[in-house]
C-alpha cells in the first residue's frame, strides 16, 4: 500500500520532533522511578520502551494505509471501540478509581486512549459527507451519537478526564466544518451558564474537591490540595536551569506524587530547569504548528477535519497537562501525551500522528 | 463513502479558523512559558525553600552532660546511654496495628502507649514519640525481631544522667529535668532549645551551664516517607564540661552510713575550715535522682511530693532550726569580744536563777563554773547571767560574723536564711521594742533564733580558723575540655580577728564537752582533740508536747553536734543534726565516724567500718489519736 514516491512526501521534521520528545520522556521516566537509595531505576522504563515500539507499529500503519480506507470502515471501527470502552467499563481491571484497562495479559489496554482518534475520524467522515453533513437532521443526531456516546461510557468509568478530551475533538471539526463562530460563542455561554449545574449535580465528590482545592490548595495542604502544591514547588524549585538530572529533590524523594506519569513535565522542570521547559515547549508548539500543517495541504475535507480534530485533542491535552504540571490548573488525570508514562497513551498518541502525516503525505495522491 | 469532496473550494474558508486555531495555541503556549517563568525565576527562591523544607530535616544530637568527680577523682555523675524506643507517626500507615504488636512483643500496656501518642497527637508526623524510654535489652531485641512489621519504630540512643551512688548526696548532686517555659524565656537559657535536659537543683543546677553540652546537629535527606536517604552535614555533639567537687565521697560516705545506724533522719555538713570547702553534705532521708533523668513520673512525684518526710527538701540548707545549746558558743564569743566577762568569770549555778524577777531553771546544780566549765556542762545559769548583762545587739554581731542568721553563701540553690534577732529586727517585723527578758531566751539559742544546719557548720568553720567566715562551696576545678583549672575559691564572706584568749577559752571549753564530762563524749577520737558542743532544739513547747500527747513521733526534741579537729588547728570542721534524734548526744557518733574516716584516709589506714544496724527501724504505724 506504501508506495515508494510516497515516501518523499513523509514530514521528517515532525517525525524527528515526535522521536525528541518521546526520548525525552523516557529520560524523565528513568529519572522518576530511579531510586536513589539502591541506585537502580524500576521496570517501568523498559515497559515504556515495549510501548514505544508497540506504537511504532500502530505509527507505520496508520501511516501506510491510506486515511480514506479507515474512513471508509468508519462504522465497524467505532463499533469496536464502543464495545472496547463498554467492556472495560464493565469488566476491566480497576486502576486510580476507575474501571478504564482490559487486561490482556502482557500489557492492560485503555480503550478509551484511543477514543479521540475514532471519534476524530468518525465525525471528519461524516462532516466530509456533503449529502449527510451537519446540515441534515440525520447528520446532527448521528455527530451527538458519535461524540456522545463514548463520551457516557468513559465518564461512567468514571474517567472525566479522559472523556473531556473528546470535547476539543470535536469543538475543532465543528469549527472547520462551518460552524458559525457566532455558535462557537453561543456554546461558550452555554458552557458557563451550565457549570453551576455540572457543579452541583455532574460531578463526583473528588472532582469537586480537586477544583475547589485548586482555587485554594492551603484549605487541603495534605489532602487534595498536596499534589498541587507539591506541584508548583517542585517546578518553582527548580529555578532557571534546574537541579540536574536525578537531582531533583522532589521527584526523588516522592514528595511529587505520579511524577511519572500525570506530573512527568514538573519532574523537567524540576531537573531541567526554565531552559528546559522552553525546550520542551517550544518542541511541542513545533509538533502542533507543524501537525496543523497537515490540515492546510489536506487535498480533501476529510483530511483536513481528520487533522484538525486529532490536533485539537492533541494540543487540548498538552496544554492542559503542562498548565497543571505548574499548579497552574485543577488536578486531572490526565496525561501529557508522547512524555508520560503509558503504554495506550503512547500507542494512540503514535497512531494519531501516523494518520496526521498520512494525510500530508497523500496530499498528491487521488 | 467515496463522496468525500477534493478541497480546494474548501481550503480558503478554512484559513480564517486555522489561523485562529494557531493563534490560540501560540497564545496558550506563551501563557503557559510566563507562569513557569513566574514560578522558576521571579518565585525561584520561594519554591526553593519550600523544596529544602520538603526533604532536608535536622535532628538533634543530645550532648552529654558533664562528668563530675569527687575531689579524689572518683565518678559521681555520669551519663548512660538510655534506649528510647519510638515512633514516627509518619512512616506508619496501620496505627492501631502497629501499637497492638508493639504492645504484645514489648509487654508494655498498650492502653500506655496509646496515651503517649495521645500526648503528642498535635506535634509534626515525622517527629519520633518515645514510646518506651529506657527500654531494657530485652524489649529492643523484641522490637528488631519485628522490625519489617513495625515500620516506623525504630531504636533510639540518649544520654542520660546517671548517679551510681543512687541516693547518696542527692540533695547535693540534685537532678535534671526538661527545661521549663519560664527558665526558656530567661536570658540564662538563651541558646537552650525546648525540650533539652536542665539542671534542676543541686549541683546540676547551679552549674549547669558548665555541664550543658552542646547539642549536635545531623542535617538528613529524607524522602517523602520520612526515610533517611543521605546524612549531608553533622555537627557533632559537645559534651558537657567536667567538673570536680570538693565532695569528699569516702565522707560523704561514712556519714551517710551513720546515721543509717543511728536510725533518725537529719543533715550533717562537713567542711574544710581553712578554706571552706566542703567535704560532705548530707540530707536525709534522700531521693534517688535516676529516677528524674528520663523525666520522671508522675505517680513517683507525687509519692515523694506527698511523703511526710519530705525526701525533695535539703535539709542541710532549708531546714531552719533553734541552734539550743549549740549557740552557747557564739553567746560565749559575744561575750568575751565584747568584753563583758572574761574567761575566768564565775557564776554560782544553783540549778537556776533568778533573773528579771524571774526564776530561770538549769538542768542541773552545776555549782561555781567558769566560761570554760560552763560550755563543757552547758550551763543554762552561766549564759543566761551573760544574757542579762548584755544588749541582743551585741549578740546580733557576733552571732552574725559567725554566720548565724546569715546566709552561708554556697553554691547550691535554694538555700533559707535562719534568723538572729536584733532590735531593729524587732521593731521593724514584729513592730515592737525589745524586752530584755527575751535577751535571755536567744542566750541558750531558744526563742526567736533559728539557724539552718550549713550556718551552724560555717559558725564552726569560722571559730576553727579563728575568725573567717568561710564561704562553703563545692566546685574544686573544671576540665574545659583542654585541661584542668582550679576554679578560684569564694571569698571570706566576712572576716573578723577573734582574740587568742577568746579563741583558747572557747576551745578549751568545747575540749572538755568532748574529752571530759560533758555532753559530747561520744564524739571523742583518741589522740585528735576533738571539739564539740551538743544541742536540743525544741520541736514543741513543753505545754504543746502534754496537749498534744507523746505518742507522736514528730514532736520529738532534735539533736545537734557542731565539731571541729583537731583543737588548736583544726582541718574539719562541721554539723551533725539529728531529726527528732531527742538528744545531741547521739547525733556525736556521726560526726565521729566522718573524722575517723577522715583521718584514717589522711594516714592511709583503712577506712573504719560501723558496726551493721541490726535490724532497720520499725517505723512505728501512725495511729489515730484515742479520743
Amino acid at each position: 500500500m506504501l508506495e515508494r514516491r510516497l515516501y518523499r512526501h513523509i514530514d521528517w521534521l515532525l517525525v524527528g520532533a515526535l522521536a525528541l520528545l518521546c526520548a525525552v520522556g523516557v529520560t524523565m521516566i528513568y529519572s522518576t522511578t530511579y531510586d536513589p537509595l539502591t541506585g537502580a531505576a524500576g521496570p517501568l522504563v523498559s515497559t515504556q520502551l515495549w510501548a514505544l515500539g508497540l506504537g511504532l507499529v500502530a505509527f507505520v500503519i496508520m501511516l501506510s494505509v491510506d486515511y480514506r480506507w479507515f474512513s471508509d470502515s468508519w462504522v465497524v471501527i467505532f463499533v469496536g471501540l464502543v464495545a472496547l470502552v463498554g467492556y472495560a467499563m464493565l469488566f476491566g481491571t480497576e486502576g486510580g478509581g476507575a474501571r478504564r484497562w482490559i487486561d490482556l495479559g502482557a500489557f492492560n489496554l485503555q480503550p478509551s486512549e484511543f477514543a479521540r482518534i475514532v471519534v476524530a475520524l468518525a465525525l471528519a467522515t461524516l462532516f466530509a459527507d456533503r449529502r449527510r453533513g451537519p446540515q441534515t437532521p440525520v447528520g446532527w443526531m448521528l455527530a451527538v451519537l458519535i461524540v456522545g456516546l463514548p463520551f457516557l461510557l468513559i465518564a461512567q468509568q468514571p474517567d472525566l478526564g479522559t472523556a473531556v478530551t473528546l470535547l476539543p475533538v470535536c469543538f475543532g471539526i465543528l469549527v472547520f466544518a462551518g460552524l458559525r463562530l457566532r455558535y462557537v460563542a453561543v456554546l461558550v455561554v452555554l458552557a458557563i451558564l451550565t457549570a453551576p449545574v455540572a457543579w452541583a449535580y455532574g460531578l463526583e465528590d473528588y472532582q469537586r474537591q480537586r477544583i475547589s482545592s485548586f482555587l485554594d490548595p492551603e484549605q487541603d495542604a495534605r489532602g487534595a490540595g498536596y499534589q498541587q502544591i507539591q506541584a508548583r514547588i517542585t517546578v518553582g524549585s527548580g529555578g532557571p536551569v534546574g537541579k540536574g538530572f536525578l537531582k531533583g529533590t522532589q521527584s526523588q524523594y516522592n514528595f511529587l506524587p505520579v511524577a511519572h506519569n500525570d506530573f512527568i513535565f514538573s519532574v523537567l522542570a524540576e531537573e531541567q530547569g526554565f531552559l528546559g521547559v522552553v525546550f520542551a515547549l517550544g518542541l511541542y508548539l513545533f509538533v502542533i504548528l507543524r501537525g496543523l500543517d497537515a490540515a492546510r495541504l489536506a487535498k480533501d475535507r476529510l483530511g483536513t477535519y481528520l487533522v484538525v480534530g486529532l490536533m485539537s485533542g492533541f494540543a487540548f491535552q498538552v496544554i492542559y497537562n503542562i498548565a497543571m504540571s505548574a499548579g497552574l490548573a485543577p488536578v486531572k488525570g490526565l496525561t501529557l501525551p508522547l512524555m508520560s508514562y503509558g503504554g495506550s497513551s503512547v500507542i494512540a498518541t503514535l497512531a494519531a500522528f501516523g494518520l496526521v502525516l498520512n494525510v500530508r503525505m497523500r496530499r498528491f495522491t487521488n | 463513502m467515496g463522496e468525500t469532496e477534493t478541497a480546494g473550494t474548501g481550503r480558503d474558508s478554512m484559513t480564517l479558523p486555522l489561523a485562529l486555531l494557531r493563534l490560540s495555541v501560540v497564545i496558550a503556549f506563551t501563557a503557559i512559558a510566563v507562569g513557569f517563568w513566574l514560578l522558576q525565576v521571579a518565585q525561584h527562591e520561594k519554591y526553593r525553600q519550600l523544596a529544602e523544607n520538603n526533604h532536608q530535616r535536622t535532628l538533634s544530637l543530645s550532648a552529654p552532660r558533664g562528668v563530675v568527680f569527687d575531689r579524689d577523682g572518683r565518678v559521681l555523675v555520669e551519663n548512660r546511654y538510655s534506649l528510647n524506643i519510638s515512633l514516627v507517626r509518619e512512616q506508619v500507615d496501620d496505627l492501631e496495628g502497629s501499637i497492638d504488636l508493639l504492645a504484645e512483643v514489648s509487654g508494655v500496656p498498650s492502653s500506655a502507649l496509646w496515651s503517649v501518642v495521645e500526648r503528642y497527637e498535635r506535634d509534626p508526623a515525622y517527629r519520633p514519640i518515645v514510646l518506651i524510654s529506657d527500654a531494657s535489652l530485652g524489649q529492643v531485641a523484641a522490637v528488631a525481631a519485628h522490625a519489617l512489621e513495625l515500620p516506623g519504630v525504630f531504636v533510639q540512643q540518649l544520654p542520660t544522667r546517671f548517679y551510681p551512688a543512687g541516693e547518696v548526696a542527692a540533695h547535693l548532686f540534685g537532678y535534671v529535668g526538661e527545661v521549663s517555659t519560664d527558665q526558656l524565656a530567661s536570658a540564662e537559657f538563651q541558646n537552650v532549645r525546648s525540650g533539652a535536659v536542665v539542671g534542676k537543683s543541686g549541683v546540676e543546677q547551679t552549674y549547669n551551664q558548665l555541664l550543658m553540652g552542646n547539642d549536635g546537629a545531623r542535617q538528613v535527606v529524607v524522602d517523602a516517607i520520612g526515610r533517611e536517604i543521605d546524612t549531608i552535614g553533622e555537627v557533632a555533639p559537645q559534651e558537657g564540661r567536667q567538673l570536680q567537687l570538693t565532695l569528699d565521697y569516702d565522707l560523704q560516705e561514712a556519714a551517710e552510713a551513720a546515721f543509717a545506724l543511728a536510725g533518725f533522719d537529719g543533715a550533717a555538713v562537713v567542711l574544710d575550715p581553712r578554706s571552706g570547702e566542703v567535704l560532705s553534705l548530707v540530707s536525709l532521708p534522700a531521693y534517688d535522682p535516676n529516677a528524674f533523668a528520663l523525666g520522671i513520673d508522675s505517680a513517683t512525684w507525687d509519692s515523694l511530693n506527698q511523703d511526710p518526710r519530705r525526701p525533695l527538701s535539703s535539709r542541710a540548707l532549708q531546714g531552719r532550726y533553734s541552734p539550743g545549746s549549740t549557740f552557747k558558743i557564739a553567746m560565749a564569743v559575744a561575750a568575751l569580744e565584747e568584753g563583758i566577762v572574761t574567761p575566768d568569770f564565775r557564776v554560782n549555778c544553783g540549778g537556776g536563777g533568778t533573773f528579771y524577777g524571774r526564776f530561770y531553771q538549769c538542768h542541773t546544780t552545776h555549782g561555781s563554773v567558769d566560761m570554760r566549765e560552763a560550755l563543757e556542762q552547758s550551763c543554762n545559769t552561766y549564759f543566761y547571767t551573760l544574757g542579762e548583762k548584755m544588749e541582743v545587739d551585741q549578740i546580733h554581731k557576733w552571732a552574725s560574723a559567725l554566720g548565724l542568721g546569715e546566709m552561708s553563701g554556697i553554691d547550691l540553690p535554694y538555700e533559707v536564711q535562719g534568723l538572729m534577732p536584733s532590735t531593729t529586727w524587732k521593731r521593724e517585723r514584729r513592730g515592737e521594742p525589745w524586752y530584755p527578758g527575751e535577751t535571755l531566751s536567744v542566750a541558750i539559742g531558744q526563742g526567736a533564733v533559728s539557724v539552718t544546719p550549713i550556718s551552724l557548720a560555717v559558725m564552726m568553720a569560722t571559730v576553727a580558723n579563728g575568725g573567717t567566715r568561710v564561704t562553703p562551696h563545692l566546685l574544686k576545678a573544671v576540665n574545659d575540655g583542654d585541661g584542668w583549672s582550679q576554679a578560684a575559691p569564694p571569698v571570706p564572706r566576712s572576716a573578723v580577728a577573734l582574740s587568742p584568749r577568746t579563741l583558747s577559752a572557747v576551745t578549751d571549753g568545747l575540749w572538755y564537752v568532748v574529752n571530759r564530762a560533758g555532753t559530747g563524749r561520744r564524739g571523742r577520737i583518741n589522740g585528735r582533740d576533738v571539739i564539740g558542743k551538743t544541742g536540743t532544739a525544741q520541736v514543741i513547747s513543753l505545754q504543746g508536747r502534754i496537749a498534744a500527747g507523746d505518742s507522736e513521733r514528730d514532736l520529738r526534741d532534735h539533736g545537734w553536734f557542731v565539731f571541729a579537729a583537731p583543737a588548736g588547728a583544726p582541718e574539719i570542721a562541721g554539723v551533725v543534726f539529728g531529726e527528732h534524734a531527742e538528744h545531741g548526744y547521739l547525733a556525736a557518733p556521726i560526726a565521729r565516724h566522718v573524722m575517723e574516716t577522715y583521718f584514717a584516709k589522711q594516714e592511709g589506714r583503712p577506712r573504719p567500718v560501723l558496726p551493721l544496724p541490726a535490724r532497720p527501724p520499725a517505723v512505728p504505724a501512725i495511729v489515730a489519736a484515742t479520743q
